[in-house]
């Protein structure tokens, strides 16, 4: 998807050379330290940020020659914050984003419906935005995406403002979507989270605008690489049929990475 | 909610019409000639221009994502007053499609202004805002410079038009403005859903296919015209683009699919019947309409502020 891609902004090098790979069905995990560019790189994707260098491909085309329609059917994004559109109820909200199907609103309608229902929220529907939680905005904002019925989803922390439960399903739900085609890029910060996708996910690490590193999730190396990019050590410890990553509690001594 | 929604649309509806009987008796041969001539043409104007006046307020707050936006805070208004006093106040020939012509290309300049000042491309909405704020002061000062060069009988034509007023004989003005107004309606409404896309952030909206330099584009020159023709017709007229949105906000939710129609609708009915208020108010005398939408706009603009706060307080 990303050729070759850099974006500076004045001086700095926001993102340097970055290839990443995605196709339908594949899982993307992208993590990195803070400041390290990953949503950058999500913007370069988008096309809402001018590059320096490189191409963004998508099925073999160079992403500037769509249009923004044509964009959309391909280019989902959940963003880190939505900013939200106070007074307007959840079901608008979701309805907005199918902005690039030329449909009545009935049509619309019943289509963001299904959206809500399917992240949990279907009661939320009639509810305006202000009136809810984070957590409840964030799942009102995933219901948004998959509203938007793009081949590609590009996500920004998607765990965000949610609880372990809503979490595991949110993941949970992103496997599916994998595994029925869907192509996913997913910024997070917990990469335990990514045992929920049944699916099996490639982790990209970045840091510093570069790509540090391309792994298997099931990987041996992954909590070695990650120790890597976060500078703290991590350990692996086995937990039912896999494993979780976690820093390393201070007193226990890391090898020097 | 829906119930809300027909009750407001055929509340303006009626309020329009009924505006029409308002004001001494229309009883004698002179009554028909009063209503048919006089009243009528004068309340389908006023229905114009302030239909366009509240939709392309609300199209504007929705565009600078600001509250407080509307064609006459982001310039547009100043710039069409200009165009037309400058015609005015140096009596250039030509007479009303002359002032018609000078006030759109004044609108126009003062946006294109704007987003030429605030960077086009990808500048933030509070620098169009601030850029339109700048745009209004310099054209209020040149204004201001026009009418001291002007003689003094083109000045007082200047100065009484600058007043905003809508009294006519015949039907003129309904000739003029109706093939200007109707289809700035019209392309505005069909950008109904790229606007509340966009009421999302413009990269998000982006990112969902709205193409954001080209909605930007239209709306302000859509909404120029609409302003510039209004202007050069009746004078600068205030309010009705800041207030009505927000009234109509309150009643029937952010919904943009309501509140633009509406908008339209809402705004035609407030300015007919500030006008009619304006000419039974003293009786053989009138007060330019400018004056009522100001008198009534200002304080129920405060007063819709102080409530939305108590209500964001509570």
């Amino acid at each position: 998807m990303l050729n070759d891609v850099s974006v500076r902004k004045g001086a700095r090098t926001l993102l340097d050379h970055a290839n990443v790979e995605l196709r339908g069905g594949d899982f993307v995990a992208l993590v990195g330290p803070n400041g390290a560019g990953k949503t950058t790189l999500l913007r370069a994707a988008l096309g809402l940020v001018p590059l320096a260098g490189g191409r963004v491909r998508v099925n073999d085309a160079d992403l500037a020659l769509f249009g923004a329609r044509a964009r959309a059917a391909e280019l989902a994004w959940l963003p880190q914050h939505s900013p939200p559109a106070d007074a307007l109820p959840a079901l608008e909200a979701v309805m907005a984003a199918r902005y690039r199907f030329q449909e009545t609103t009935g049509a619309a309608r019943r289509s963001a419906e299904r959206a809500l229902e399917r992240v949990g929220v279907g009661r939320l529907a009639t509810a305006p935005l202000a009136t809810l939680s984070g957590g409840e905005r964030q799942r009102v904002a995933i219901a948004a995406l998959l509203a938007q019925e793009a081949r590609f989803l590009l996500l920004d922390e998607p765990a965000n403002h949610l609880d372990p439960a809503q979490q595991a399903e949110t993941y949970a739900l992103l496997g599916t979507l994998v595994r029925d085609g869907t192509g996913i890029l997913c910024v997070t910060h917990d990469v335990n989270l990514l045992a929920h996708t049944a699916a099996a996910p490639r982790v990209l690490g970045l840091a510093a605008g570069k790509l540090r590193f391309s792994v298997d999730y099931g990987s041996a190396e992954l909590s070695g690489r990650l120790s890597e990019i976060f500078g703290v050590h991590m350990l692996s410890l086995a937990a039912g049929s896999g494993r979780v990553i976690v820093p390393a509690p201070p007193d226990v001594g890391g090898p020097s990475a | 909610m829906s119930r809300r929604v027909v009750a407001l649309g055929l509340a303006s509806l009626v309020l329009t019409a009924v505006a029409a009987l308002v004001g001494p008796s229309l009883a004698g041969a002179q009554g028909d000639f009063i209503l048919w001539q006089l009243r009528v043409p004068r309340v389908l104007v006023g229905a114009l221009v302030g239909g366009t006046l509240g939709l392309v307020g609300a199209c504007f707050q929705t565009l600078f994502a600001n509250p407080l936006a509307s064609e006459s805070t982001v310039g547009t208004t100043a710039g069409a007053t200009l165009g037309a006093l400058a015609a005015l106040a140096l009596a250039l020939p030509g007479g009303f499609p002359t002032v018609f012509a000078c006030s759109c290309l004044g609108a126009g300049l003062a946006s294109v202004a704007v987003t030429l000042v605030a960077g086009s491309g990808r500048a933030t909405m509070g620098d169009v805002l601030l850029a339109g704020i700048t745009v209004t002061v310099a054209t209020g000062a040149l204004s201001v410079g026009l009418q001291y060069l002007s003689d003094s009988r083109a000045l007082v034509a200047a100065s009484r038009w600058a007043l905003g007023q809508l009294p006519q004989v015949g039907y003129d003005g309904v000739l003029v403005l109706a093939p200007v107004t109707v289809p700035c309606w019209l392309l505005l409404l069909t950008r109904t859903r790229a606007l509340q896309t966009f009421t999302f952030g413009e990269e998000l909206a982006e990112s969902r296919g709205v193409n954001v330099p080209s909605l930007r584009r239209l709306v302000l020159a859509v909404g120029s015209l609409g302003v510039g023709a209004c202007v050069a017709w009746c004078g600068p007229i205030a309010f009705v683009g800041l207030i009505v949105p927000h009234v109509v906000r309150r009643m029937v939710g952010a919904e943009l699919r309501r509140v633009l129609p509406l908008s339209l609708l809402s705004g035609a009915a407030f300015l007919v019947l500030c006008d009619a208020l304006s000419r039974s108010l003293s009786p053989g005398r009138e007060l330019p309409v400018g004056v009522v939408t100001a008198a009534l706009g200002a304080p129920g603009l405060v007063l819709l502020l102080l409530r939305t706060r108590r209500s964001a307080a509570a």
